[in-house]
Formats: C-alpha cells, structure tokens, sequence
C-alpha cells in the first residue's frame, strides 16, 4: 500500500494514468463517431476537429432502418418488461416476505433456482413454449419471456426490502379498514421506492442490452432490437469504423441517459443489496 | 410506469369485494369466510409473476431435462428416449471438452483477474474528492454497456489492422501479435475483453464495503505498531470479506454462460472451437445444427457445474465471513 503521507502526490498520479490507460477504447469511440471516416485509422487518437455528423446522419438515414426500427422495438420492449416486472414482483416479493406458509417457503426457494439458470441452457424450449402460444417472433413473446426470466431477481430485491417495512404500519392500514390490495399500493409500494428504482435501473440495462434472448426469439425477419442491430450492422459496415462506433454510440446513449437519471438510487441499491446479502 | 401505477393505484382505491365482504365480517370471521379474500389475494400477487416464471423458466428447464435424454431434432423426427448416450457421447466428445476447457480458462481469469484489479483500483479510488469520483464513473461505465458494444469496440482494437497493432507498428514492432487471429492467444483476448467489462462492478462493490470499515479500527491498529501491509491483513481484508463473496460469484455466474463476446468477435474460432464456449456450443448445437437433444444434455452438464461451483465457492466464501 502507498503511504498516504509521504507520497501525497502519487495516489491522483497513478489513479488518473490507470484510468486513462481503462478509459482508453472508449475515448476512442467517442472521438471517432464525430470524425470523417477517412481520418480514423491514419489518427485513431486525435480529437475530432472539426467535429463531423456525418456518421450519424448517416445511421440515422440508413434505407432498411435498421437504427430507427431497432430503437422503437427496444424502448418498447425493456419499457413494458420493466414496468410489469417491478409491479409483478413487487406485489410478489411483499407476499412471501409475509407468508409463513409452507408452500411460500417452497415457491420461494424455486424462483431463487431460477437466478443460477443461464439463458442459453433453457433457450431452446422457451422457443418451443412460445411458438404453441403463437407468440414465436413477436414483441409480445420477448416481453413475456423477460418477465419470466427475471421475476426472481425481482422478487428477491424486492423482498430484502420489504422486511423493512415495520408490519405495524401494514396493521395499522388494516385496522382502519383498507383491504389487502390499498394497503399494499398506498402504504407498503410508496415505501418500497428504493427497490423499485434498483428493479427498474438493474432490469432495464440488462433487457436493453441483451443480445442472444432477442437474436433467437425475434429472428432473422421480424425486426431486431437496436443492441441486435449493432451486431447486424458490423457484418454490413465491414471496417466502417465510423459507421459502427456512430450505431453503437446512438445504440448506447438512451439505456446510458436512463442509468444517469437513476444513477444515485442505483449505486444505494447496489450496496444495500451489498449489505443485507 | 407512472400510467400504470396511476391506473393500478385508481383500482386499489376503490375497495374490492371481497376485502369488503371480510370487512364487514369484521370480528371472527369463520374459515369459510377467509379463505375467499385469501385466494382472491393469492390469485392478485401470486399467480401473474409465478405463472410467468413457471412458462418460461420451470418448465423449459424440465423440458431441457428431458430432451437430455432424448435424440430430439425438429427436422429429423421422431424424438425417441435414448437414456445415457448422450451423456456418455459429451464424455468423450472433443469439441465439447474443448467447449468446457474454454469455458474454466475464461472462467478462472476473469474471476482472479477482476477481483484482483477491482480490489487494487477501488483502494486507490478510495477517496471522496471530484477526482476520484469522476475516476468512479469511469470504471463503471462499461458494467452500463452492452457486450455487443464492448465487443465490437474491443475488435476494432484487438484485430490485425487494428487499432492496437497500427501502433504497435508505428513504434517499431514488425510483426505485433494476432490478438484474434492467434489461436494461442484470442481465448486470452476474450478473458481480457470480460475482465475489463467486469472490472467496474468489481471496484463499485469493494469501493462500498472499504467505506463500511471503521476508521477507528484502522487508528487502533496503526496505534498498536501494524504497518500498512499489516493494516490490511489483519483489518481491511477480513473486513470486505462479504464484498469478495459477491464479486467472486457474481464474476463465477458471468464466466460460465460467456456467450456473446465469442459470437460477435470471433465466432468460436480461429480455427475450429479454439475460443468456444460451453454457452456457445450448446446455442450452436441447438440452433445451426439442430441437435436439441445433444445440446439440452449439454446445457443440463452446464447448468449442474455453474450451480455446483458457485453453490460451493458461496458456502466457502460465507464460512469465511462468519467467522471472522
């Protein structure tokens, strides 16, 4: 360990020069997604002056839409699959955490088995499941297969928080006459807000960017989602370097936006997760 | 989100049925009386999100258990139960124990090498000034990004032309190393590639548990003659013991079921399956070859060893933190 008083000055040194050296392929995306294409390998490290659109005009302006359709079908997809995950295991995890019931108990330690199951060992029934539902290459079939997949990862966020919530409180809602449904939605859900956020940050990041759930489920014909489409897209581009860093940067910038928005609830989650285990 | 907790919130406002019936029964409501609401209840919160998981996760397991012992393949029907053969076929199939070789090299060094780094970095970050902060952010942003964006940036890097090697020759080196091309070296590229991914989680983890240690604690030992190597054995280092269990797992999970590096950056080669995967073969054999029975009884050797493994590195791990 470096000590802290005779080499104040080393810690900001080494810190920033091991940050560069991490931070270095990303600088070079950024840079490059605003320089003319012609101008990258010759100087993949300059700084793009004068900053060009170019490359993203033309992502944007692509004639199979590949960008504009993919981004529609994944800010529809991870939408809605966040939005019914947080409500379905929010309502989902507070039930447990409440029952004592045996078969709770025994529903419980199934859906913590389904956390340890990696997609590709369950992704060709999942495909036979969704084509008898008539749901095989479909938006809808994703949704549903997303909400499956991560309901137990919901449910057990949500269920470290809810045993922080005093059940008097629950109790107390009951006494004054609410049922079971208004007191979970007025008094327990409020309460829950930091798990919903860690729920929504968590979830959406992962949906938005997996890649082979939406390759098989959606196919090869029925449109993509935009993190399928940056993989599309670099079979066409070949060493378009510009092109594809401009698809991965506009592929990049909503779920990156979305976490910055959420990022404080995000990082507490984190590590309230960190210390219950 | 906020249309559908309106909608949902205006529902629950007006009181359901069956929570007035048990209202008005208010006292000591028979057993008949209860189980209505109660059912009603478990029918609300219980059944949309089990039913889910029960369709597209319990059941497609138990189907993957079964095909396990099966020939199955769509278009060369029909599907016949052939016991063990499948399984005594992967024992000594060569791809697949290359597929599985991959996977524990991966594995290995994504696990030693993220911890290692993210413990090294989150010390060093371990300050509250803008520097370091901004530094935080820096190291997280890949854990944001997709691993089809991260692999892609790392192929423009890492290719023959790329961007590591123009420099390479630009300083001299004539023949600068196939990162990809090389089948000695492109499954260490790809380790590499998950590491730096990973790396960010990592030092966010151990960054909050190095912040959970008393100050105190620290003083007193510096106060009894510890040095700081001394410091850190004896209180840093059992202090995080929990942030290791999470990252050592977390990082175990990741390594098994690498999957999308191989496909976008090097499709399993250079040359035949030198940087398959587990994850891989069993997506290959199931969806360009269309062995599904093959390939669920590989998926069920997969499964079995990343939920052996972690079960046991979780048990050890977590001893470990009891006890300190």
């Amino acid at each position: 360990m470096i000590d802290a008083r005779t080499h104040a000055w080393l810690r900001p040194l080494v810190a920033v020069f091991v940050g560069a050296v991490f931070f270095l392929p990303l600088y070079l995306v950024l840079v490059n997604v605003f320089k003319p294409g012609a101008d990258i390998v010759p100087h993949p490290a300059a700084l793009p002056l004068p900053p060009t659109l170019d490359n993203i005009s033309a992502v944007l302006s692509r004639p199979d839409h590949l960008f504009t359709y993919g981004l529609i079908n994944s800010v529809a997809v991870t939408a809605l699959s966040i939005t019914v995950l947080t409500v379905l295991s929010a309502m989902l995890g507070h039930y447990l955490a409440r029952s004592r019931h045996v078969l709770a108990k025994i529903t419980l330690v199934t859906l913590l088995c389904g956390l340890m199951i990696p997609a590709p060992v369950i992704l060709a029934p999942i495909t036979i499941v969704l084509k008898s539902l008539g749901l095989m290459t479909t938006l809808q079939g994703l949704v549903l297969v997303n909400v499956g997949y991560y309901v137990p990862f919901g449910v057990l966020l949500f269920m470290g928080f809810v045993r922080s919530v005093p059940l008097e409180l629950e109790e107390a809602a009951e006494l004054d006459g609410a049922g079971k449904m208004r007191v979970f939605w007025q008094v327990v859900f409020p309460l829950l807000r930091p798990a919903s956020a860690s729920v929504l940050i968590f979830l959406g990041v992962w949906i938005w960017n997996d890649f082979l759930t939406p390759l098989i489920i959606l196919g090869p014909d029925s449109g993509t989602t935009v993190t399928v489409g940056v993989y599309r897209a670099i079979g066409q581009y070949q060493s378009d370097f510009g092109s594809v860093f401009a698809f991965m940067f506009l592929a990049t910038l909503p779920i990156l936006l979305f976490y910055l928005v959420l990022q404080k609830n995000f990082v507490k989650g984190l590590t309230g997760g960190a210390v219950k285990g | 989100m906020t249309d559908i907790e309106h909608r949902v919130r205006a529902r629950a406002a007006t009181p359901p049925p069956r929570g007035g019936a048990r209202a008005a029964g208010r006292g000591r409501p028979s057993r008949r009386a209860r189980l209505g609401p109660k059912l009603g209840r478990l029918a609300l919160f219980v059944l949309p999100g089990l039913l889910a998981y029960v369709l597209f996760v319990l059941i497609p397991i138990v189907m993957t258990a079964y095909y396990g012992f099966t020939n199955r393949n769509p278009f060369n029907p029909p599907t016949r139960w052939v016991g063990l053969r499948n399984y005594t076929e992967l024992a000594t199939d060569p791809e697949f124990l290359q597929s599985l070789g991959n996977t524990l090299v991966i594995t290995v060094i994504v696990t030693l090498l993220a911890n290692a780094g993210g413990l090294l970095i989150a010390m060093l970050l371990d300050r509250a000034t803008a520097l370091y902060l901004t530094l935080r952010g820096m190291f997280f942003t890949p854990v944001v990004l997709s691993s089809v964006v991260i692999s892609v940036i790392w192929q423009a890097v890492l290719r023959d032309d790329g961007l590591l090697n123009s420099a390479l020759r630009g300083l001299g080196v004539e023949r600068p190393p196939g990162w990809l091309s090389d089948p000695g070296i492109a499954l260490y590229s790809i380790a590499w590639i998950i590491t730096w991914q990973m790396l960010g989680f990592c030092v966010v983890v151990y960054l909050a548990a190095l912040q959970g240690v008393p100050r105190e604690l620290q003083e007193a030992a510096a106060i009894d003659g510890c040095g700081p190597m001394a410091r850190f054995r004896n209180v840093t280092w059992p202090m995080i013991a929990p942030a290791l269990t999470i990252n050592t797992v977390m990082l175990l999970i990741t390594g098994f079921k690498a999957y999308d590096q191989i496909q976008v950056i090097t499709n399993g080669g250079p040359g035949t399956g030198t940087t398959a995967t587990m994850a891989f073969h069993v997506v290959q054999t199931a969806f360009n070859g269309n062995h599904v029975g093959y390939s669920s009884a590989m998926a069920m050797v997969m499964l079995l060893l990343v939920a052996s493994v972690s079960v046991a590195v979780l048990r050890t791990l977590q001893r470990r933190e009891v006890t300190r």
